[in-house]
Parts: structure tokens; C-alpha cells; sequence
């Protein structure tokens, strides 16, 4: 059995290794390693495109991980007081917004929005102030975070409900029994207690949303994230730059979600 | 603790029955789905009084507390607070203050910030010096001073206890009300805390509403006690009414322990009534009010009520000693009796001297006073 753990690791792990090794390739062959350099990181920091890439990925992600955080937390604060059959509803819609596969997700909400546009767009024109440039609504930016939120948000509920479901309901009773309004309740006493499983959501769909590819690819438009970026410069060959960019993107992803899970690991005391 | 002499501790505790009712529940009833968690409850809570709820679990009593304290709207019925109708108004409008079983402490703040979350509430707002000023008293008065800073969670259970009580108390709420506070402390520490409990509501005068399952916490802490049962209020009255004058076996059985026996009226005379037993015995008892020849009864006698001896007396009992339990001052006796059964008996260790002490297996006689037990009705 040992023999086989280890060759299912090696599978996995191998490839990955490769990357990060080659990434230090003096050589510009991927496959060929001459010795050791940083020269392909340097490269890769240099390239404008790639500076472009990261920037539109880190917008992509600060925005949509903000929106779902607050989004989410709102959604898990408002589902504490829902009992019964809604209950059961809405825990199997976010459950399901979580497994749906990410070509689905991407595909979905390409049709969707193309339709919608599709409508939208012609009303805009006819609507508009003659003389005036209507608006165009067309894939890119913000159907990019769109779709990211509405991914990230259902992790958000998931994790912050876990922390609301471990604080004593007590709690907000004493609160209220020593004067406090509910909003003051909530600003006091279920924030500060949830805010960890907030950033912690937040570190999570951050990651998810730099990282991810095929929700990106379907919704992006004309926009080119990092992860776009990489397949796209593959098809020319690959390069040990792709290689660093995929090893400092791996590198920051595990960070993030190590922190994350530092941060949900602290327990909560009583 | 300042401490205040034992005379004016009397008198001010007196004085409760004459002032005037600083909340009420006025046929209050509330019902969960199918259940009946209070029926048409009717109290006055008089100013200054320290008032429990005594009663098993699931009897209502802390739904009664949780409806004074706003967590919970009547189905029917008035809650009073200071004469006005307060059903519907908000926890944190209500000029009362709850201790929680579980203390309910805020993890994320420390012990001074705990104290003083109601006064941060307040609006016009306390300046920070004053504030500062009523926690530093709040907790001179639960000896916790020093602890300002402390980490609620790194304090004992009765510390965590005293903090939950000095930041209710620091509103100076007109209604204290405690839900079971002591029943996650060790027996030690219970009784100490009872001690400071009562001490602590002598001194600032506040009333206390008390919410709890233990009959010598009520008997010892009240100035009256309401004993619950089924959402119902059995009975009210000081521990020593409750004691001398239970109105139903329930009470009886509930504050102190008493012995039972089942029969129904055959006579009544001079207030002393004479029950038959199913085994053909007579017993005697006060009759309470009520309670007619032919009514089925209970009788309840005390085991301190109970006298012993190796003669045989007219009316007594001839027993067997079946098992005597040292208790210092008393020694308990758990004697058989053919048609009655077990028999307790509690005997101080005044009379105890010499031949008075009882041995297993010993035959003995058992009376009593027929004008200290009582014929109860029974359920």
C-alpha cells in the first residue's frame, strides 16, 4: 500500500517540482536544465503584459473577494434567523453554487450575460439622449467579478455560518439585555467574534479568484488575467518565464491559504 | 462587603410586603407551538424583595424570567414593569438586567469592558471618567478589583460569576433577574456565592428575581419564593410559609422532604382530621381548607415531626429500624412499617443520649403530633 501512496504522490507532486525547478533554469529551454538562474523571474517582472495580466488578476480578485466577503457575511448573519424548509432551501443553494464545476459556472453565466446583453444593449441605444453614444454592456471587467462573487460568496457563507453556529446565541441576548440595539449588537459583539472567518473568507476567494482559469476564460471578454495570460502564451511555447510566473503564483496562493487556515484554526475561546 | 447589622437587614426585608409592586405579571400565559410554557401567571413583585421561582425543569419559570426580561412576548396576559405594560417592548428598552446561566461573558473583552458594555450603550453617552468610576464600584462591590484587565476566560467559574453580576448590576436596573446562577459552581463555591448574593442585594437594594430548581437555594436566599409546576404557580409565600403551610402534596414534597401517606377522609373534628389508609390504618393531621370527608388525601409529615421510642405509645406505629444515618446534629432513621413502608425520621441529637439512640433491626414506636401534620390534597 505504502508503494502506491508514494507513486500517487509522485504523480501529483512531480510536475509541479518540475515547474518550480525549471523556473530557475539558466538555460531557455523548459527542457533542458544549464544551471541555475533567476534571469526568468526578472523577465517575467519586466514583461509588460505580464505586468498587465497580474494587474488585472489582482483587481479581479481584491474587488470580487471584498464584494463576496460582505455579501456572504451579510447572507450568513440573515440566514441565523431562517428555521424550517427556507432553511433547507437556501443551505442547498449555496452548497450547490460550491460543487457546480467551474466550466458550468463559466459557461452559464457567459449565456446568461450574453442573452441579457443581447437585450439590453438595443433598449440602451433606443433609450438613450440623441446625438449621445450609448453605453455598450459587453463581457469583460465586471462580468469577470460577477461571476467570481457569485462563486466566492457561497465559500463566505459557508465559513462564516460555521463561526455563528459555534458562537453562543446567548451572547447577543446579553447584549441586548444591557441596552444595546441590534445594530449595535451586531457592530459589538457577532462582528469582532466572526470577523476571523471574515478574512478568512476573504483569503480564500481571493485565492480562488487570482487562481482561477476556466470561469475567467468564458466571462473575461477582452480582459486577460494572469491565468488567461499563461495558457494563451503556452500555445507559443513554453518558456521558463511561465514557468516563474506559475511557480510565484503557486507560491502566494499557498501563503494565502495557509493563513486562511491559521486564522480559522484559532479557536474561538469561551 | 460592607457590612450591615443584622436588625436592619431584618426590618428592610420586612418592609417588602408594604411597598409598591415594582413589576407584575397580570394572567400572563405563553405557549411554544403546542406547549403551554406559562398559564395565566399572576404576580406582584414588590420593590427591594428577593423573589425565586422554585420548580423542575421545563415548569416555566424561565420563560416567566424571559418574559420580564423581554426574550420572550406573552401569548396573553400584561407584563409590568413600574406599573407600565411592557410586552412589547424590546430587551434592551427594559430597565432590567439579567445573569445568565452560562454568564453569557463577552470572550472578546476584558473584564472592565464587559462591566461596562450597558453604561457604553447609554445615550446622552457617560463620559470615559465616569464609566471608569461605576465599574471600579461595580467591582469593589464583587471584590474583584485589580482584575480590570483580566481575560474573562482565564478566570474561575466564580470570578466569571461576579463579573456577570457586577455588569448587571452596574446599570442599576430596577429587576435583577438571575437564571439559575450557581448551578455551574461546585457545592462550595454555591454556598459561598449564595452568602455574597444575599449580602450583595441587602446592600444595594435592588430586586432580585431568582429562576432556580434547588429548594435550598430558594429557602435560603428568599424573601419569597414561587413554586412552579406545569406553567402554573402552585403556591407563593416566604420559605417558612412554604415549609409549614405547603398547600399540596407538590409543594410539600418540593421545599423539604416529607413523608407521605395516601388515604381518604373518614373525620373531621376540632380541625384535625382522621384519614383511613388502604390498609385500614388511622392516621391524624390538620386539615387544610378544602378538603371534605370521603376527599381522597395525602398525608405529609416531617421527619423532624416524628418522635421515637422503644415503649409502645397510644396511636403510635411499631416499626423496624432499617437503617440510621449519622448526620452530627441529627441522625436520620429510615424505619419499615408493615402497610406504610418506609418511614423517615430525623431525630436532633439533643434527645439522642444514652438508650434514645437506635440501633438496625430494633423494634420502636413512631407518633406525632396530629397538629403538625397536615392532610394535603394530593397531587
Amino acid at each position: 500500500m505504502r508503494i502506491y501512496a508514494v507513486c500517487v504522490y509522485l504523480f501529483l507532486y512531480t510536475p509541479i517540482a518540475i515547474i518550480a525547478l525549471f523556473s530557475f533554469n539558466a538555460g531557455r529551454h523548459a527542457s533542458q536544465l544549464q544551471g541555475f538562474s533567476v534571469q526568468w523571474y526578472a523577465r517575467a517582472f519586466k514583461n509588460p503584459f505580464v505586468m498587465d495580466a497580474l494587474e488585472t488578476s489582482l483587481f479581479v480578485a481584491f474587488v470580487s473577494a471584498t464584494l463576496a466577503s460582505i455579501l456572504g457575511t451579510l447572507a450568513a448573519v440573515g440566514l441565523q434567523n431562517i428555521r424550517g424548509p427556507a432553511r433547507a432551501v437556501f443551505d442547498g443553494v449555496i452548497y450547490i453554487a460550491i460543487m457546480i464545476p467551474g466550466i458550468v459556472i463559466g459557461i452559464a453565466t457567459l449565456i446568461a450575460l450574453v442573452t441579457v446583453f443581447d437585450v439590453l444593449n438595443p433598449l440602451l441605444a433606443s433609450l438613450w439622449f440623441e446625438g449621445g453614444q450609448p453605453p455598450r454592456l459587453s463581457m469583460g471587467i465586471g462580468s469577470l467579478i460577477a461571476a467570481h462573487t457569485m462563486f466566492t460568496m457561497a465559500l463566505v457563507i459557508v465559513i462564516v455560518r460555521a463561526r455563528l453556529a459555534g458562537m453562543e446565541k446567548v451572547l447577543t441576548e446579553a447584549s441586548a439585555d444591557l441596552y444595546a440595539t441590534p445594530l449595535g449588537t451586531f457592530r459589538q459583539v457577532t462582528l469582532p467574534l466572526i470577523a476571523p472567518a471574515i478574512l478568512a473568507g476573504f483569503l480564500l476567494s481571493f485565492t480562488f479568484s487570482f487562481d482561477d482559469f476556466i470561469i475567467a476564460f468564458f466571462v473575461a471578454g477582452s480582459e486577460t488575467t494572469l491565468p488567461i495570460y499563461v495558457f494563451s502564451s503556452i500555445r507559443r511555447g513554453v518558456t521558463p518565464e511561465i514557468n516563474a510566473i506559475g511557480t510565484m503564483v503557486m507560491v502566494a496562493s499557498l501563503l494565502l491559504l495557509i493563513i486562511a487556515q491559521l486564522i480559522l484554526r484559532r479557536r474561538p475561546r469561551s | 462587603m460592607a457590612h450591615i447589622p443584622v436588625d436592619l437587614q431584618y426590618t428592610a426585608n420586612k418592609q417588602s410586603d408594604s411597598r409598591p409592586p415594582i413589576a407584575a405579571l397580570r394572567n400572563v400565559s405563553k405557549v411554544f407551538g403546542s406547549v403551554i410554557a406559562a398559564d395565566a401567571l399572576n404576580l406582584s413583585i414588590a420593590q427591594g424583595e428577593f423573589l425565586s421561582f422554585l420548580g423542575p425543569s421545563g415548569c416555566g419559570k424561565t420563560t416567566a424570567l424571559r418574559m420580564l426580561a423581554g426574550f420572550e412576548a406573552p401569548t396573553s396576559g400584561d407584563v409590568l414593569i413600574d406599573g407600565q405594560a411592557v410586552n412589547d417592548l424590546e430587551p434592551y428598552r427594559r430597565p432590567v438586567n439579567m445573569v445568565f446561566q452560562s454568564y453569557a461573558l463577552f470572550p472578546h473583552l476584558n473584564v472592565s469592558d464587559n462591566i461596562g458594555y450597558g453604561l457604553r450603550q447609554r445615550r446622552p453617552r457617560l463620559s470615559r471618567g465616569e464609566i471608569a468610576g461605576k465599574v471600579g464600584r461595580a467591582l469593589e462591590i464583587v471584590r474583584l478589583t485589580g482584575f480590570e484587565s483580566r481575560r474573562v476566560w482565564e478566570m474561575s467559574g466564580g470570578q466569571q460569576q461576579r463579573v456577570a453580576l457586577a455588569r448587571a448590576i452596574v446599570n442599576e436596573p430596577k429587576l435583577l433577574l438571575l437564571d439559575e446562577p450557581l448551578a455551574a459552581l461546585d457545592r462550595k463555591l454555591r454556598k459561598e456565592m449564595q452568602i455574597e448574593l444575599q449580602d450583595l442585594q441587602r446592600q444595594i437594594g435592588i430586586t432580585f428575581v431568582l429562576v432556580t430548581h434547588d429548594q435550598e437555594e430558594a429557602l435560603s436566599l428568599s424573601d419569597r419564593i414561587c413554586v412552579m409546576r406545569g406553567g402554573r404557580i402552585v403556591q407563593t409565600g416566604s420559605p417558612q410559609d412554604l415549609y409549614d403551610q405547603p398547600k399540596s402534596r407538590y409543594v410539600a414534597d418540593f421545599v423539604g422532604t416529607s413523608n407521605f401517606f395516601d388515604g381518604t377522609i373518614d373525620a373531621v373534628v376540632d380541625g384535625i382530621a382522621t384519614l383511613a389508609t388502604r390498609s385500614g390504618l388511622r392516621l391524624q393531621g390538620a386539615a387544610t381548607a378544602g378538603l371534605s370527608v370521603g376527599a381522597a388525601v395525602c398525608l405529609s409529615v416531617r421527619p423532624e415531626q416524628i418522635r421515637m421510642s422503644r415503649d409502645a405509645v397510644p396511636g403510635g406505629l411499631a416499626c423496624t429500624v432499617h437503617n440510621r444515618i449519622f448526620l452530627g446534629e441529627h441522625t436520620e432513621y429510615l424505619v419499615q412499617h408493615p402497610a406504610l413502608g418506609t418511614v423517615n425520621v430525623l431525630t436532633p441529637r439533643l434527645i439522642e443520649s444514652g438508650d434514645m439512640s437506635f440501633q438496625t433491626g430494633e423494634q420502636v414506636h413512631i407518633n406525632w403530633n396530629p397538629g403538625r401534620a397536615l392532610v394535603l390534597s394530593p397531587d
